[in-house]
């Protein structure tokens, strides 16, 4: 039965343009086309953060290294081909997670959050200034149309089909992680390490292994976003982008499924919509999401799940 | 590379590093005290260095503004620890994260009073021209910049290691909670230590204003990501770590720009990622591993 | 079944074991006893892989494991359970032995969740310490006896060979600590256990053999009976110095 609601619902989510025309514009489909791009970017981050307690401030580098990926595959072997491209996307997220991974993974707490991010400056730095590959400062533009089967994605409709497909398997990948053993084993390190390896966990492999499908996610929801934009930035790696991850995964609630997912709601509505409430000459979304951060860091540090759960079980005892 | 031009560069390298000594003291001092990695360090930067801007503007006085800035982000520090941090005591990861959102805050609302227009500010009259050195001539503003950091460094050992509120420091360094438990005023020590911090944070964002201009993104870089490697580098939590730190990466990150070019940067934070692996705490830190 | 030569640890200037030998026989019930500072958690956690020794070697069913992690001796089946209670507090009973059951299946097991069987395993080995009916509660919500309990329930869990005892019985009222020893003293025969311990009554109740240790060195070794009667052991446990034989 569960299993109907969630079809419906995901049948919902990947023709919202379809049904929703009518009522909303163009823009509507563009906001959550990119709040669901956060979202499969959050989900990633979100197995490293909440689920195996490696608090990560670098995790940019792969959705970096996946957009650009997808972009310079396209470019350089001339194809438009989704799996040439999307799989070169997660092929480098993987193979960068796991050269960082190595590195990082033994690690705890400070200096790991310290770690990751000078290791993803290293990657932004390279992006930075590798001109010849990435187009250094002035980025990475024609990215190629993702094409499959001979359905050119590009058409913002179609475009926004494919986001949302990635989405729904994103959210059941990391869904089934998170239930099954491999899941468990990655809360106990999170919870006890020293006892997990009592037990005869190899606990850095595992967290490597986290790094790495993290890693490979993320570079797959790099690679949908240089096919939406059409451009790959260097900021695209860069430390803002890693924060706002960050943010996302916090906000929403870290640990869970639901939490990346309202987190990047909350975060796209923040970056994209208050602004066009507010007047045009006054700037500051990213100011209130700094505020909201240290709301929810200060007084609901389990997120807005958390949030929703707390209520549940007051309302529940009444 | 001719001997003037080494000579030169290595002038750059050593006010460089005087300007990363400024600038990374705080976030050494602040994590050795209070174990809090203040992510909001380059954000402070920043805005010392628009205050400076601004008074600069209204009176014309960089030496004002040498006092202002320090004095505004001082305060500022001040009414931020006990109104955001104090909250999170003992949870170290949490306080890093805070700060986190306190830099996203102060950024944006420095773009939104100040604009996003890449800026700039004069050295102060007098110290504007050039001196004849070796190889050519020479600005005086960064013979300026490294006798200014030799003298706070000095200033700072003399504070350090004469005087009461040193041996707290130190004491502190080492085990915060025990200066409690003998009756010390950690609340009153804490908040005194982040102003301490934020206020060399604006100080350095003065000093580094005429030689580095005042342009969004400062707040990362150099701010927030040089402070980080001197402080990896040379050693968190201590004194003498700040300074080995900023005398190796000033004048590597000086000769590396200029023999490197492309791959400085990542060069750098190379040598960032090995120390963090190999020595944690840093060339000379000193720090007990907080959870 | 167990056999330590020479071990030697120091921490920087303080010598925490001094050459310590001693074998287990497979099956063997052995307590070490000592008074504080003898070493008797040293010893412990550097079996468990926990601390790496600075000499000596350690012998495991006839394989060296001196230079294996801890999670390498675990899973060549010796469990350790901890002198101060390390749990996953916020998980239930069941998933805490869960953790250990899967730990032997493999932990690397994706897109099927647990199956049944390890399941009843975990209850049954909860029934066995005496849990039954606290499958859910979590580890945190346990009172001190019976998160003991769990400890051992975990290390169980994981079938071993060889079991670490580190203090059971630390802090437990008289009935807690008589129902943990009867526990104890019943486990399946095959399974060599050494125990720390300060509480006599349990040490001859559950041991075969003892084990003295002082300032980092056995300065006893027999029956429970022969070491009650060594005056040494007495000199030693009064505070006066000793010479080792």
């Amino acid at each position: 039965m569960r299993w109907a609601l969630v079809g419906v619902a995901a049948v919902v989510l990947v023709t919202f343009p379809y049904w929703s025309a009518p009522w909303v514009s163009r823009f509507a489909t563009t906001l959550v086309r990119d709040a669901l791009i956060l979202a499969i970017f959050a989900l990633s981050l979100d197995l490293l953060v909440g689920r195996a307690g490696m608090p990560s401030l670098g995790h940019a580098a792969f959705f970096g290294a996946g957009a650009y990926a997808a972009g310079i595959t396209g470019q350089r072997l001339g194809t438009d081909q989704l799996p040439v491209t999307l799989g070169a996307a997660a092929l480098v997220g993987a193979l960068l997670a796991l050269v960082i991974g190595v590195l990082v993974v033994r690690s705890e707490g400070i200096f790991f959050l310290m770690l990751t991010l000078a290791l993803a400056q290293i990657v932004f730095a390279i992006a930075f200034q590798w001109t010849a590959l990435t187009g250094g400062s002035n980025g990475l533009s024609g990215v190629g149309r993702p094409v499959l089967a001979g359905i050119d994605f590009s058409a913002p409709d179609l475009m926004y089909v494919l986001v949302a497909i990635a989405f729904v398997l994103a959210a059941l990948v990391i869904w089934g992680l998170a239930r099954s053993p491999y899941g468990r084993a990655l809360s106990g390190v999170r919870e006890n390490e020293r006892r997990m390896r009592a037990l005869g966990y190899d606990t850095a492999r595992l967290r490597l292994s986290a790094f790495v499908i993290a890693g490979t996610i993320a570079g797959v929801a790099g690679a949908l976003s240089a096919y939406s934009t059409r451009f790959v930035s260097a900021q695209d790696a860069g430390l803002a982008n890693s924060v706002r991850a960050f943010v996302t995964v916090l906000v929403g609630g870290a640990g869970t499924l639901g939490g990346p997912i309202v987190g990047s709601a909350l975060v796209s509505l923040i970056e994209r919509v208050v602004p066009s409430l507010l007047p045009t000459d006054l700037r500051i979304s990213e100011a209130i999401l700094g505020l909201v951060f240290i709301g929810f860091v200060l007084f609901a540090r389990q997120g807005m799940v958390g949030l929703g759960r707390s209520a549940y079980q007051r309302v529940q005892h009444r | 590379m001719s001997p003037e031009l080494v000579f030169q560069q290595a002038l750059n390298g050593l006010s460089f590093g005087a300007l990363l000594f400024i600038l990374a003291s705080g976030l050494s001092l602040v994590f050795g005290m209070m174990d809090v990695v203040n992510l909001a360090h380059g954000a402070f930067y920043m805005l010392g260095a628009y205050v400076a801007l601004s008074v600069v503007q209204s009176t014309g006085s960089f030496w004002l503004a040498m006092l202002a800035a320090p004095l505004a982000l001082g305060v500022l520090g001040f009414v931020l620890e006990p109104l955001l941090l104090r909250r999170l005591r003992g949870r170290h990861l949490d306080q890093v994260l805070l700060t986190i959102g306190v830099s996203l805050v102060i950024v944006d609302v420095i773009g939104q009073v100040w604009g996003r227009e890449v800026r700039s500010l004069a050295a102060p009259a007098g110290l504007d021209g050039s001196v004849a050195l070796i190889g050519g001539v020479y600005p005086v503003y960064r013979l300026f910049v490294m006798a200014f950091g030799v003298a706070l460094a000095a200033a700072m050992a003399v504070v350090y290691r004469r005087t009461r509120i040193g041996m707290l420091i130190r004491a502190g360094v080492q085990d915060a909670e025990m200066l409690g438990a003998l009756g010390v005023n950690t609340n009153r020590l804490f908040a005194s230590t982040f102003a301490t911090g934020a206020a060399l944070a604006g100080l350095a964002g003065v000093i580094a204003a005429p030689v580095f201009g005042v342009q969004p993104g400062m707040d990362t870089d150099p701010g927030l990501l040089y402070s980080l490697v001197v402080v990896v580098v040379g050693g968190l939590g201590t004194l003498s770590g700040a300074v080995a730190g900023s005398v190796l990466v000033g004048p590597a990150d000086t000769f590396g720009k200029v023999l490197f070019q492309d791959v400085a940067l990542a060069v750098i934070f190379a040598i960032v990622a090995l120390v963090l692996l190999l020595k944690p705490t840093g060339l000379l830190g000193r720090i007990r591993i907080a959870r | 079944m167990i056999e330590v030569r020479e071990l030697r640890r120091a921490f920087g200037g303080v010598v925490a074991l001094d050459g310590v030998t001693l074998t287990l026989a497979e099956g063997e019930r052995r307590a070490v006893i000592g008074p504080n500072g003898a070493g008797k958690t040293t010893l412990i956690n550097t079996l468990a892989g926990e601390t790496a020794p600075t000499g000596g070697t350690i012998r495991l069913a006839g394989r060296d494991i001196t230079r294996l992690r801890s999670w390498q001796r675990a899973r060549l089946g010796l469990a350790h359970v901890y002198q101060r209670t390390e749990l996953f507090a916020s998980l239930s009973a069941r998933d805490n032995v869960g953790l250990a059951i899967a730990a032997r299946r493999g932990p690397y097991r994706v897109f099927r969740a647990a199956p049944r069987a390890e399941y009843s395993e975990g209850e049954a080995v909860l029934e066995s310490v005496g849990l039954a009916g606290r499958e859910g509660v979590a580890a945190r919500e346990l009172s001190h006896g019976e998160r003991r309990q769990l400890e051992l329930a975990v290390a169980l869990a994981q079938r071993p060979r060889v079991l670490l005892l580190d203090e059971p019985t630390a802090g437990m009222s008289p009935l807690e600590t008589a129902r943990i020893t009867e526990l104890i003293a019943g486990l399946d025969r095959a399974l060599t256990i050494l125990i720390v311990e300060h509480d006599m009554d349990v040490v001859f109740r559950l041991a075969d053999r003892v084990t003295v240790l002082h300032e980092g060195r056995v300065i006893a070794d027999g029956s429970a009976a022969d070491v009650r009667g060594d005056v040494r052991v007495h000199d030693v446990y009064l505070g006066k110095a000793v010479t080792v034989a």
